[in-house]
């Protein structure tokens, strides 16, 4: 038990922190700013290319992926930098499905797919709900049928966000649509976006980030293009998105906006004379909020150093997941009552944070079911963590 | 960075839990409720110092068990479990720690020798009626007196102070703060028994003109950093016997309410009734992380003061919240004193309110900040 980094990783850290300040151009700063920070523009893609050549991505992967065989805890410690730096970092890609398609991808793919991730050259949209299947996801009805040697996809996806600039989607399809129990007869297919019969169209969200309805018209692909085993895709689906809960909740950008804020506050006076930071409330308001986010450091922090040891709990990405999110959109609030007006204004009336808060505060709200309503995470701590029954459905 | 147990760790926390699970029971608690006895079990703090456990944070150079306050406090997280009634964080925190940390040999050999071999019991007075803060007393003064200091004033609700044979007390000093060790004997020294929630034995302790001689004092007039440094670890400390409570109760409630039926299922498959233990789950996994970040930084002597109020602050929280939803999921049941969890409950708000509760410490991590610290990193 030693909850402190080690003169190495305090040393990665720091490396990374300088890299990023001279990747992050002003220029392409505003072009992360123009796509709401989702990314996809082209200097968004040669950064990511830049980060590839630079060896950074496969920081914690094991050599014989290609990777440079750290461990997942120093893979965190880039992440959290990254997206601290402002980058919106495909994450999605290259820290949840992409781990996914290395440990159980076919020769085709760990030749032709896992490279090209790790060089940030290859991009990847996730394809699970549809119109009739979100929580209750094995219920999905896009089917994939065997055809000679190859498989011939249709159907329908929602919020298959970022596709728009993706290459492929990782996308669950019905293999076996006689099977007994809906979950198992789902298979993992990895869909080129760039097939005449795929499609998408835009669905525009409250917080003005666009996600997607994505079609499915006779795909035709080669069996090199299913992952893992023939109907065996829940465990799969299962796997990702205990990576993805990791993923989602990276409190670097969390830590810097906590930072950012003090700092105004400290150095803003108030029309009434006296600092904003004078007021007991707004102390009140940010020791909660540095309580708050201590927790979520040591989560994340726990899970990764879990994953190393190979021991990462169901219980326990859920209880990182639920926690993290639900603790994002109370730091929105109560930052965002600091800065006060400000926080309604696109443009923060110079302040920094307050222009991120006033998006932060309107995107949150897809944190709490993204990834797994956070009802069904609950439901996995008290029946895997605590072992309580839980209601047959 | 290393959120494992090392085999030692693991070892010390399997020991101390298979004594107190031995040893303590709802039946043999029965004994102390509303005061019918002082709440310590003397034979049971026999098996723990014979066993090496009380001895733990002292180093094997000094006679002690060779480790740190890491393990005292994985040994707190299981005397919280087991609600043992035991004076271990008050005699080993308030007691062998800051001997071995601060005292010349003379009074090592006074104090810190027999107490290590089970024949003198340690405390430390560091609450004043409306002071929670250790690091600046009010209510007690010193003055110096020959070589020695001269005591007046009073503590607060100290815990085991009949039973201990001296006590850590810190007094307002013209040049600062005074820390000794008073003989709770010595000609002066009145002990008041008050009933505190939990039934804790505590006292409070009046000094009229207590002498107390050159060799129990700590430090004559420069003892706010010692006082600082004690008092974290007072806090940390109580933050890991919360673990153990919290952990202990929301089990509890796991288990009662997986078997208790109505409408002909266990009320554990109603989404509400498994998401309010979920939600304690998750409180409790954020305490159990920031009190392990306080000890192991304080195990290290790193500076560790906006952790150890982050830990502090969460033992508030997640006491409060634990204790009510238990309370809730179990119905009646939780509140029945042939049941025992209302054991638990006590000491989930013991642990919530001493050394100052939530907002105490949310306040005074603001005005860190707004002095300029505690940013991350």
């Amino acid at each position: 038990m030693k909850i402190q980094f080690t003169s190495e990783q305090a040393a990665l850290r720091d490396e990374l922190r300088q890299y990023f300040r001279a990747l992050m151009t002003k220029e392409l700063r505003d072009e992360c700013e123009r796509d709401m920070g989702e990314g996809g523009g082209p200097l968004w893609r040669e950064a990511l290319r830049q980060m590839g050549r630079d060896g950074w991505i496969g920081l914690g992967w094991p050599e014989s992926l290609g990777g440079r065989g750290l461990t997942p805890l120093e893979q965190f410690i880039f992440v959290e930098e990254v997206m601290r730096a402002g980058y919106p970092f495909p994450f999605l890609t290259t820290e949840s499905v992409g781990p996914i398609l290395a440990e159980h991808g076919n020769a085709w793919i760990q030749r032709e797919i896992v490279p090209k991730i790790l060089a940030g050259d290859l991009l990847i949209a996730i394809g699970y709900s549809e119109p009739g299947a979100g929580t209750d996801l094995a219920n999905l009805k896009t089917r994939a049928e065997r055809d000679g040697d190859d498989w011939v996809i249709n159907g329908q996806k929602m919020w298959t966000s970022l596709a728009h600039f993706c290459d492929y989607t990782w996308l669950a399809v019905r293999t076996d649509p006689e099977a007994p129990k809906k979950h198992k007869g789902i298979s993992m297919f990895l869909v080129p976006n760039s097939d005449p019969g795929w499609s998408c169209t835009p669905v525009h969200t409250l917080g003005g980030v666009r996600t997607n309805a994505t079609y499915y018209d006779n795909i035709r692909v080669s069996d090199d293009h299913r992952v893992g085993e023939l109907h065996g895709g829940w465990k799969l689906i299962t796997g990702q998105l205990n990576r993805e809960r990791l993923s989602l909740i990276n409190f670097g950008p969390s830590a810097e906006l906590f930072n950012a804020t003090v700092r105004w506050a400290r150095d803003t006076e108030l029309p009434a004379g006296g600092r904003v930071i004078d007021q007991g409330w707004v102390q009140m308001n940010l020791a909660r909020c540095r309580a708050a986010i201590e927790c979520m450091k040591l989560i994340v922090y726990k899970q990764s150093w879990a994953m190393t040891a190979g021991n990462l709990e169901m219980a326990d990405a859920s209880a990182a997941k639920v926690y993290g999110s639900e603790t994002f959109i109370e730091l929105y609030r109560a930052l965002g009552e600091i800065v006060g007006q400000a926080g309604l204004l696109r443009d923060g009336a110079g302040c920094d944070s307050a222009r991120r808060l006033e998006r932060l505060y309107r995107t949150a709200s897809i944190i709490t079911f993204g990834g797994g309503t956070n009802e069904i995470q609950r439901d996995i701590i008290s029946a895997a963590g605590l072992w309580m029954p839980r209601a047959s459905r | 960075m290393d959120f494992g147990f090392s085999s030692e760790q693991q070892d010390i926390r399997q020991l101390a839990r298979q004594i107190l699970g031995e040893q303590v029971s709802a039946e043999s608690l029965k004994a102390y409720d509303e005061y019918a006895a002082p709440r310590f079990d003397r034979a049971l703090w026999r098996t723990l110092s014979e066993a090496g456990l009380v001895a733990v944070p002292v180093s094997e150079a000094e006679g002690g068990g060779g480790f740190g306050f890491m393990e005292l406090a994985l040994l707190l997280e299981e005397v919280g479990r087991s609600i043992a009634p035991v004076p271990v964080l008050s005699h080993c925190v308030g007691g062998l720690m800051v001997l071995e940390r601060f005292a010349g040999s003379d009074l090592k050999q006074r104090l810190l020798r027999p107490a290590l071999a089970g024949e003198l019991l340690l405390g430390a007075a560091v609450l004043e009626a409306g002071n929670e803060d250790p690091v600046n007393p009010l209510l007690t003064r010193a003055e110096t007196s020959g070589d020695g200091l001269r005591l007046n004033g009073s503590k607060q609700a100290v815990a085991f102070a009949r039973q201990s044979d001296y006590l850590l007390v810190a007094a307002r000093h013209v040049d600062g703060v005074a820390v000794c060790f008073v003989d709770t004997r010595a000609p002066g020294v009145t002990l008041q028994d008050c009933q505190s929630t939990a039934f804790e034995p505590q006292a409070h302790v009046l000094l009229d003109n207590v002498e107390v001689a050159a060799e129990y004092v700590l430090e004559p007039s420069d003892g706010a950093a010692i006082m600082h440094w004690l008092g974290e670890r007072l806090c940390a400390a109580h933050c890991a016997h919360q673990i153990g409570v919290a952990d202990a109760a929301m089990r509890m409630a796991a288990s009662y309410t997986s078997e208790r039926q109505q409408f002909g299922v266990p009320v554990a498959t109603f989404q509400a009734v498994g998401h309010r233990v979920a939600d304690c789950y998750i409180d409790i996994e954020c305490l159990r992380l920031a009190t392990y970040q306080a000890c192991s930084l304080l195990h290290d002597e790193c500076e560790a003061g906006v952790e150890t109020r982050i830990a502090k602050i969460w033992a508030g929280d997640t006491g409060h919240r634990v204790n009510y939803a238990t309370q809730h999921v179990h119905g009646g049941m939780g509140i029945d004193r042939d049941y025992s969890l209302w054991r638990y409950s006590l000491w989930l708000r013991h642990n919530e309110m001493t050394l100052g509760g939530s907002s105490v410490h949310l306040a005074a991590l603001g005005r860190s900040l707004a002095a300029g610290e505690g940013l991350f990193a």
